[in-house]
């Protein structure tokens, strides 16, 4: 039974920052119709860049931070304007082979600068573990969920209200008409370009103050690319559903049927249940449904 | 106020479809671009409001002169920004956004949010309609609803010029009607200049000051609507009406064809 809650525990925390991580694939995906695929690799740079900052430059985190995040707008910035905006109007197969390109530029990058490539981040959060009812959960655990829940609520209050928000989500339905009414598309690129930068660098933060960096950085981005097939290419509430579902199946799995199986088990999971749920639902669970009135 | 002058567009680089095209739109007037499929109608629209880039097409030649500042090299944005604002053909809504959320992405590039919730109520005004539908998914409206949410659209960027591209399209006699008093009325009240590419000549005519019509990318003739209204080539070719003012009868339609005197 505490075996069991502790696995939920840190099943829902890590799928929420796959859903996260997810969040941003989703934002680009639908403004301009490029699936990213750089994705873990930005998630990777952008956790060495916080280790960069809070170890290697030994910066307090109230500094550390906000440098990470304006180093992840300034990542997307430039991949936008430099990587994707020279190809606007060529077929969409380019650019998505762009990102694959940039995948492996990045994660050369990475290796050029900490060739290490694995090492620890500061610990972000109190550690000492805390009971609920029988189960001891460590408290990360509960941190990095409660920063994911909020970051969510931001983001669907940006894209609800928000007017930018607004005009990307218009974008996504119809992008000669956002040009129409004197919209800036290029802008809008950008800006979801480096929506998808943040939010891959908090969920990398968040990933790898508990696990420590690795290489395996790259696979949650991975992870987080099946998390938005599972939930639907187009769909935010998507993607925040999935991914506490690979999450779990992942931390339920994985300790449940490791001992009986083998210890990689755990990281085939998920993929079993995309593969039923795209037989199943084709467009993910909550793919956006194309409106045509007859 | 806005000025083509002999401007040529080229597609692709190789495909050539308005060749010299030249016309004027004062200001506060209403100006129909009329004339078959194909023959070049939206496509000296986007020239105008510069969404030809984004198809590939170019101004290859010629000008266009908003004001007397040169716009044809300018981006759509920056078009957009100096009130010059296209409702596209189609009624392409954002089909996902809610009808409210539609028209604030018209009122994108203004800050004052008085201005645009009074806008807001102005709009809700002219279509009532809209008003009651305002949390409702666009993709889920009817056609007139659809159109008149365009329409709104645009109306919510403050144009100074707007530029309706067939707001007629696919619609009922009667809602086609309601559409034409209210950019009637937009355009007295507010001192809009509206440029309005139709095929239902004689809608686009009864609220029109002036028209040109065009053929395979030239323009054939131009004039007031009452010189239009009453061009004999125009009644035959575009209103389905005899030299005699009535109705064709297909009963005595001969077996070729009346020769237009503008080509």
């Amino acid at each position: 039974m505490a075996e069991l809650l502790q696995y939920l525990i840190t099943g829902l925390a890590v799928g929420m920052v796959y859903s996260l991580i997810g969040l941003g694939f989703v934002v680009v995906w639908k403004s301009s119709g490029v699936a990213n695929l750089a994705l873990g690799a930005i998630v990777l740079i952008s956790s060495w860049f916080t280790y960069g900052m809070l170890v290697q430059a030994g910066l307090p985190l109230w500094l550390g931070f906000p440098l990470v995040i304006l180093f992840a707008l300034v990542l997307g910035w430039v991949i936008e304007r430099f990587a994707l905006r020279p190809l606007i109007a060529q077929p969409i197969l380019s650019l998505i082979t762009v990102t694959l390109g940039l995948a492996y530029f990045i994660e050369g990058l990475v290796n050029f600068i900490w060739p290490w490539s694995v090492d620890a981040l500061p610990r972000l959060f109190p550690t000492e573990p805390i009971r609920i009812g029988l189960a001891v959960v460590s408290q990360e655990y509960i941190w990095v969920a409660s920063i994911s829940l909020v970051m969510f609520g931001l983001l669907t209050l940006f894209f609800r209200y928000h007017k930018m928000g607004i005009a990307m989500r218009a974008t996504a339905d119809d992008q000669l008409a956002v040009q129409a009414c004197g919209i800036p598309v290029t802008k809008i690129f950008s800006m979801s370009w480096m929506f998808a930068c943040v939010v891959a660098a908090v969920g990398g933060i968040l990933i790898s103050s508990i696990g420590g960096i690795t290489y395996g950085l790259v696979e949650t981005g991975l992870k987080s690319f099946s998390v938005v097939i599972l939930g639907g290419l187009d769909s935010f509430i998507g993607a925040i559903i999935a991914g506490p579902i690979i999450g779990l199946a992942e931390s339920l799995g994985g300790g449940y049927l490791s001992p009986y199986i083998w210890a990689g088990v755990k990281d085939i999971i998920p993929f079993i249940i995309i593969i039923i749920v795209i037989i199943i639902r084709p467009y993910g669970l909550f793919g956006e449904e194309r409106i045509e009135r007859i | 106020m806005l000025n083509l002058n002999n401007i040529e567009v080229t597609y692709l680089n190789v495909i050539r479809v308005l060749h010299g095209v030249s016309l004027e739109v004062q200001e506060g007037s209403i100006v129909a671009l009329l004339g078959a499929n194909g023959a070049g109608k939206s496509t000296t629209l986007k020239a105008i409001s510069g969404l030809l880039y984004a198809e590939e097409g170019e101004v290859t030649d010629g000008s266009i002169h908003w004001n007397g500042e040169r716009i044809d090299r300018k981006s759509a944005e920056e078009i957009g920004k100096l009130g010059i604002i296209q409702a596209l053909e189609g009624r392409r809504v954002f089909g996902h956004l809610t009808t409210e959320e539609n028209l604030l992405v018209g009122a994108y590039y203004r800050k004052d949010r008085r201005a645009i919730k009074q806008d807001m109520a102005m709009v809700y005004d002219y279509f009532p309609r809209l008003k009651e539908l305002h949390h409702n998914t666009a993709g889920y409206l009817s056609g007139g609803e659809q159109q008149m949410l365009v329409i709104g659209r645009a109306m919510m960027a403050t144009p100074k010029l707007m530029m309706l591209d067939e707001p007629s399209l696919g619609l009922a006699p009667i809602l086609v009607e309601e559409i034409y008093d209210i950019i009637k009325r937009f355009n007295t009240e507010h001192k809009t200049s509206v440029l309005l590419v139709e095929q239902n000549v004689r809608i686009a005519l009864s609220i029109a000051n002036y028209g040109y019509v065009m053929e395979n990318g030239r323009i054939v003739l131009d004039g007031s609507a009452e010189f239009l209204k009453n061009n004999e080539d125009v009644k035959e070719f575009y209103m389905g009406l005899t030299a005699m003012g009535t109705k064709k009868s297909y009963r005595e339609v001969k077996h070729y064809k009346r020769r237009k005197r503008w080509l």
